[in-house]
Formats: structure tokens, C-alpha cells, sequence
């Protein structure tokens, strides 16, 4: 079941069919990562596709896809593992009276005890652990993708933790001992760069980063993705957006907003991209007041030419003589 | 190819980017999986595994082509006197004769479309003091000196005028246009050719260079004795360094040890204990210092306030509040200025309000205007910091002053250039010190490193 990329061209191939366009930088690094066995660092402004490449990867390979989001105050018993008590205790509750046959047979404390000490690991065995992403990666039976997304939003202490994981693949639980990995995992973190990472957590990772994509590359995500919208305005689309991210905006549109706005172009079956439909669907490109309201007179109602104004020289000479 | 890598790496990290020795052993592996055959792979493997951030991209990126060009000679556009017709050979000998016999040489050098050999780069090179620089943006100069040692001027001007010459004496418009255009693209080529080589050159001086000479000297030197080039060095190294600093100090700020119950923290870690909550767990919440800073910015404490302030504001995640005054001759809150901002503008912003005169620092007064105005900044969870040297020209020190407010604030800090044994003259560091709780010696900027790290911990 599980394809193994045998090279740059595969990747990109196998990519493609989950629909995912991976460029040729992101192909080779792709396969650099799978083949070094290293955990691939993607940075890059939100919504360039990253967590979608871990998605594409996972389908492509056909590995299970096991999701870590991070977020500020992650820790070990959420990333990691967790013992649960509740079901120990149950366990312990329900089994009593076997347990009394066994300790029962003991003539002496001390044979009790040591009957006790034989039986322990049942109650400190995998059985009672929670696996959380991370210890789910590491133990799974068929090999993982493992996306560990938004390391940027957890804390500091987080990243050292991750350091173990990520380098060697492996687990402390103090009571069960080291535990590796039966497949190591493809690691996948992602980062928007809000913070600085690390040097630590870098330097075991390669590094791939994301930019916006380029006319072609965004059209041809744009035709795969909405197959439903017609070349011409898919086009036209996709080159006001291009333009709009030249534009000094608070929140550049990125390709998962291109594409809400590609379907929602669809859905109100336009067919040019004139002045209404532009009005009616810009909302769904920009997502702050303030960048609508510059796009609106950028590009929708530019500003009628600058007619000479009469009197206009007074006014002007009047407010600057009086410096 | 490996020792060319390794150029490479040496490069880059003389550029300050960093890189240690996992990565390059990483490059290496890289490059053996993907082979070199194709080149834009090759650029990619090793990218990815020594650049691990986005700033850095550039930096390479004007690199690798300087390491691993791509080997072509450049483009000639052929020699024009190849077919030439018996007159027109003729013509272009009676035009030739004009030139002085240098020149004439150098003109049919140019006109054969030949690439200058190696040796004669090296030359060239040699001659403008190529060997001496390594700072890649003297590559255009260097080229153009380069160029003019080889009369490329004169030469251009020469070739024009047997040109004009040349139609003159009757040869065809078409041809001699042709002939323009073919050493028009000679001259390209030879200047592609001598700008390749500048570039290749500084680059390999640069990997050369002694490896962290430079900023560690730098790190090292009295702030007094750093020129206007070093300061502008240094500040661009504060901002690595505060990175640095940053999730150092994130590691290891204080917890509180009190706080807010966390219900669910607390029954989770509980039940072991069947429930009874044995273990009592509060919300997470870090201990972040408010900073107050108070900045001599008189001449001869300017460039370390600058540094100091450039470290507080890269360091705004690990303090709750910052409020920043600076003083010379009277007090200014310069919160405002630094929103943001970079600190050496900030300043310049600031130095125009206030301009510093001759033995005009006056502290003292200072510390009334803090009184007056901005005593309320002051309270039990606030950090004091003052940086300066405590010289105050023989006026009132106002210790009144000071000592409240080191009782109204959690800690004191001074940070001073001069070490105890300078404290003598007009230095009122004697009376100051005792109040404090702690004076760091920051004579440069390791010592401000330290002490920064030390506020923001300790």
C-alpha cells in the first residue's frame, strides 16, 4: 500500500494526483527529507498551502495522517502521553477478587508482596496509556505522516521537548522506559513565522519555504482545484489577486482565499469579473475593513482623473505663506 | 566538489549566517543522495539544509553562483574580420593605422571575440588589489577597475571612430552596423567574463577570512573605542543576539508560585489519588519583569543606551511593560519613540528634542523631573534600570530622590561602562551604588549580554 518516492519526479506525480501542484523546489526538497529520514521545517505566510502538503504527502503515500496542533500552553500529557488513572483504577476494582486468588495461594506477607511485584507490569503496561499524537506516531505499526502544525504558537519549552522526538524518534515514559519508533515517522512541522524557532529545533529539521505562488503556478492550482470555472476568468481572477498582494495590505489574499473566491465565482455563475460581481465577492479576498475599503478605491472605483480645480492656487499659495 | 562546498559554507558563515557542523554534514549527505547533475537540485539540497531561515535565502542565493557557476565561457559574438571581403580587409587595415600600436592591439583583442585566459584575469586582479577585499558589494567597483586597467573606455572610443572611419571610406551601412553590433557583444562578454571573476574572488576571500574575527573582537572592544562601522555592525548583531536571548530567557523566566487554581490541572493530576486533591495545580503564568530605564544619552554613554534600548525592544514578548526615559541635562519620556521603531532612529528622533552640550548632564535634575512627573511608572513589580556612569558635572545628586525610588521599585539595577576603581572626580557612583541592588560593569557588548540576560532571570 505504501508507495516510496524514488524520485523528484514521482513526488511531483504523486502530489498531482491528490491534487496538490508541488513546485520543483518543493519536490526536491520533499524527497531530500523523505530520503535523510529528517523532519521537514515548512515556513511561510498563512495559507500558502503547508498543512495541505502534509495532507498530500499523507494521501499520496497512503500513511495515516496524525495531526498535532499546537497552541500556546501544549503540553507534555496533550502532545505526548497521559497514564489513565480512571481506567487503572476500574481495572484494579473489578479484578479484586482475581487478585485475591492469586495473593491468596501466599502464605506469608512478604510471598504476598513478591506475588504483587510479578503481576505489576499489568498495571503499567501500554494498555493503560493515552496515547497522544507524538506517542501515536512513534508506535504505530504501519509508518505515519506525522504534522506537527504551527510549532511557531507553542511555547518555547515545547520546541526543547520536541527536540528528543524529533532527532532520534523516541519516547521516555518513565515507567515503561525508552520507547522507539517502529517506522520513524515523516515529520512535517509548520511555522508562520510569528515567532523565531529555535536554533535547536532548526538544526534537526531541512528547511522548505512557501511564497505566494507565482500567475502560472496559482492558475494552474486554481484550473485543478475548480475545474468548474472558465479559463478566461479563472485567469482574470487569479491576476487581481496577484495584484492585490503587490498592494501594501494588512492581510494579503493567499491561495485558500483565491480558491473560496474561485468557488464562490462558480456558485454565482459569473462570467466576467465587472464592477459587481467584483464588488458582491471581494469580501471573501480581503478580510479586514480597512484593506476592502482600499481595494474598493484601488481597483474597483479608482478615482476619476484629477480635473484642474479653479480658485485652487489661492488657497494653496494662503496656507503656505504662513510658514 | 567537496572543498568547493566547504568554500561555500565558509562563506556564508562569514556573512553571518549560521551554520553549524550538523548542518554541513547534513549538506553533505544531501548532495550525495541527489548527485550534482542536475544543477538547480544541487542549489536546492544544499539550501535546505544549511539555510534555516528566510532572511537568510538572499544571503545564498548571491552566493552559489559565485561557488558553483555555471562553468560556460560567456557569449562572444564571433570576429567580424573573418569574412571579409579582399577591399573590405583592405579598408579596415588603412583605418586601422591610425591607432597607436597599444591600442591597436587591444582593439583587435577585442575584435577576435577571445575570452581573457585565467591568467590574465588573475593579473588584472591583482593589479586593482583584488587579493586585498572581501566585501561582495565592492564587486561592480572592483570590476569597473578591473575594466578601466584594460583601457576599456579608450578602447570603446576608438572602435566608434574606425567605425565612423570605416564608412567613410565606403564600406556598406548594413556591414558595418553588423560589425558594431559583433564587438558590442564581445564587450559584453569579456565584462560578464571580469565581473564573474570579481565576484568569484571576493567570495573566496571571503570563506578565507579568520573565522569569527570579526564579531568577537567586536563583542569584546570598549564601546568608546568602536567606529562609526563597527556600531553599525554591531547593532545589526544585537538583533541575532536578542533572538538568541530571547528564547533563552523564555526557557527560564520564573513561574509563579502562586496564582489562580487550574480546576481541571488539578483533578486531572489528582486522580491518582483517588480524587483527593493532593497536588494543587495554578494556572500557568511566567514572571515578566516591568522594566523601567533611564538612559544617559550624553556623547560618551550614547552608543550603549542605543544597544541597551535596541535589546529591550527586540525583548518586548519577556517584559510586560516597558517605559524608557532618556536624560542629559533634564528628563524625556521617550516611550513613544520606540514603537516599533529601530532604536538608532529612535534616538536620532530623540537627540533632535534634545540636543547634548559640553559637561551638561545632569542627573540630578533628571531625578527631579522623575519625580515630578513619573514616579507613579514606579511600584512593587517594576525593574529599575539606569544606564550611565553617574558623572554629574559636581551638581546635587539628589539621592532624596533616588532612594525612594529604589524603595519604591522590586530591584535596582545600574548598569555602568567604568569599573569601581574609575568612581573618583566628578563621578557620584560612590553615593549611588550602595542604594542599588545590583551595578553591572557593561563596558562592551558581551558584558551587556550578560546583564541583560541577568535582568530578565534574575
Amino acid at each position: 500500500m505504501t508507495t516510496i518516492f524514488d524520485s523528484t519526479s514521482t513526488v511531483k506525480t504523486e502530489l498531482s494526483k491528490q491534487k496538490y501542484i508541488a513546485s520543483d523546489e518543493i519536490a526536491t526538497i520533499v524527497y531530500l527529507s523523505e530520503k535523510l529520514g529528517k523532519p521537514l521545517l515548512t515556513e511561510g505566510p498563512a495559507g500558502v498551502g503547508k498543512t495541505e502538503l502534509a495532507k498530500g504527502i499523507a494521501k499520496a503515500t497512503g500513511r495515516e495522517l496524525i495531526r498535532l496542533q499546537c497552541y500556546e500552553g501544549l503540553d507534555e500529557s496533550k502532545a505526548l502521553y497521559e497514564w489513565e488513572y480512571s481506567k487503572q483504577l476500574l481495572y484494579t476494582q473489578l479484578l479484586r477478587d482475581k487478585l485475591n486468588d492469586t495473593l491468596g495461594k501466599a502464605d506469608s506477607l512478604a510471598g504476598a508482596a513478591d506475588q504483587l511485584a510479578k503481576e505489576e507490569d499489568v498495571f503499567f503496561s501500554e494498555r493503560f496509556l493515552l496515547k497522544r499524537p507524538l506517542l501515536k506516531a512513534i508506535l504505530s505499526d504501519q509508518p505515519t505522516v506525522l504534522l506537527i502544525d504551527e510549532i511557531d504558537r507553542a511555547d518555547a519549552e515545547f520546541e526543547a521537548f520536541l527536540l528528543e522526538v524529533l532527532s532520534d524518534f523516541q519516547i521516555s515514559v518513565p515507567e515503561l522506559g525508552t520507547l522507539t519508533a517502529k517506522h520513524k515517522p515523516f515529520v512535517i512541522l509548520t511555522s508562520n513565522n510569528t515567532r523565531e524557532l529555535s536554533e535547536a529545533l532548526k538544526r534537526r529539521c531541512l528547511y522548505l519555504f512557501i511564497d505566494y505562488p507565482t500567475l502560472q503556478e496559482e492558475l494552474a492550482v486554481v484550473r485543478l482545484k475548480v475545474p468548474d470555472l472558465n479559463p478566461k476568468l479563472a485567469q482574470q481572477a487569479v491576476e487581481f489577486v496577484q495584484r492585490l498582494r503587490k498592494a501594501d495590505m494588512r492581510k494579503s489574499p493567499s491561495i485558500s482565499e483565491t480558491l473560496d473566491w474561485a468557488n464562490a465565482l462558480v456558485a454565482l455563475n459569473a462570467s466576467n469579473l465587472d464592477k459587481t460581481t467584483l464588488e458582491d465577492t471581494i469580501s471573501v479576498l480581503l478580510k479586514h475593513e480597512a484593506d476592502l475599503q482600499k481595494a474598493k478605491r484601488q481597483y474597483i472605483n479608482p478615482p476619476p482623473p484629477q480635473q484642474p480645480r479653479p480658485r485652487n492656487n489661492n488657497d494653496e499659495f494662503g496656507r503656505f505663506s504662513g510658514n | 566538489m567537496e572543498s568547493r562546498i566547504l568554500q561555500l559554507i565558509a562563506a556564508l558563515r562569514a556573512s553571518g549566517v549560521r551554520v553549524s557542523l550538523a548542518e554541513s554534514a547534513e549538506s553533505f549527505s544531501a548532495v550525495d543522495l541527489m548527485g550534482i547533475q542536475d544543477r538547480e537540485q544541487f542549489k536546492l539540497s544544499l539550501r535546505a539544509t544549511l539555510i534555516k531561515d528566510v532572511k537568510d535565502i538572499p544571503t545564498f542565493e548571491k552566493l552559489f553562483p559565485l561557488f558553483f557557476g555555471t562553468g560556460q565561457p560567456p557569449m562572444m559574438g564571433g570576429n567580424p574580420t573573418d569574412d571579409m571581403t579582399p577591399e573590405e580587409a583592405q579598408m579596415w587595415a588603412e583605418a586601422m593605422k591610425q591607432f597607436a600600436e597599444q591600442m591597436r592591439q587591444r582593439m583587435e583583442r577585442l575584435m577576435n571575440g577571445e575570452p581573457l585566459s585565467r591568467s590574465e584575469l588573475e593579473a588584472l586582479g591583482k593589479l586593482v588589489g583584488l587579493n586585498q577585499a572581501d566585501n561582495l558589494n565592492y564587486q561592480n567597483w572592483m570590476a569597473q577597475r578591473m575594466m578601466r586597467a584594460l583601457a576599456f573606455p579608450e578602447v570603446r572610443e576608438a572602435l566608434k571612430e574606425l567605425m565612423e572611419q570605416l564608412q567613410q571610406m565606403g564600406m556598406s551601412r548594413d556591414r558595418v552596423e553588423q560589425m558594431r553590433e559583433m564587438i558590442q557583444q564581445n564587450m559584453q562578454g569579456m565584462q560578464e567574463q571580469i565581473n564573474r571573476f570579481a565576484g568569484e574572488r571576493l567570495a573566496e576571500n571571503l570563506s578565507e577570512r579568520p573565522r569569527g574575527e570579526n564579531i568577537d573582537s567586536l563583542m569584546n572592544r570598549p564601546f568608546q573605542a568602536l567606529s562609526d562601522a563597527d556600531k553599525k555592525l554591531l547593532q545589526r548583531e544585537v538583533k541575532k543576539l536578542a533572538a538568541a536571548l530571547r528564547t533563552r530567557i523564555a526557557l527560564r523566566q520564573k513561574r509563579m508560585k502562586s496564582g489562580q487554581m487550574d480546576p481541571k490541572a488539578t483533578i486531572r493530576a489528582n486522580l491518582k489519588y483517588h480524587g483527593v486533591p493532593m497536588e494543587i495545580h495554578h494556572k500557568d503564568k511566567i514572571k515578566k519583569p516591568k522594566i523601567v530605564v533611564i538612559c544617559d544619552i550624553s556623547t560618551s554613554m550614547r552608543f550603549c543606551s542605543e544597544l541597551m534600548l535596541s535589546f529591550l525592544f527586540a525583548l518586548q514578548g519577556q517584559v510586560r511593560k516597558t517605559h524608557a526615559f532618556a536624560f542629559i541635562d533634564h528628563l524625556e519620556s521617550i516611550s513613544e519613540d520606540f514603537s516599533g521603531a529601530n532604536a538608532d532612529e529612535a534616538i536620532q528622533s530623540v537627540l533632535w528634542r534634545m540636543p547634548s552640550g559640553h559637561y551638561n548632564t545632569d542627573l540630578g535634575w533628571s531625578l527631579q523631573n522623575f519625580n515630578d512627573d513619573f514616579m507613579d511608572t514606579l511600584n512593587s513589580g517594576t525593574t529599575l534600570i539606569i544606564v550611565g556612569d553617574g558623572r554629574n558635572n559636581y551638581y546635587d545628586p539628589r539621592l532624596d530622590i533616588f532612594s525612594l525610588m529604589t524603595r519604591r521599585a522590586s530591584r535596582t539595577i545600574w548598569l555602568n561602562p567604568e569599573p569601581s576603581t574609575l568612581w573618583h572626580g566628578d563621578s557620584d557612583m560612590p553615593k549611588y551604588a550602595p542604594l542599588c541592588n545590583n551595578v553591572l560593569k557593561v563596558g562592551n557588548l558581551r558584558e551587556l549580554v550578560n546583564a541583560v540576560d541577568e535582568l530578565m532571570t534574575g
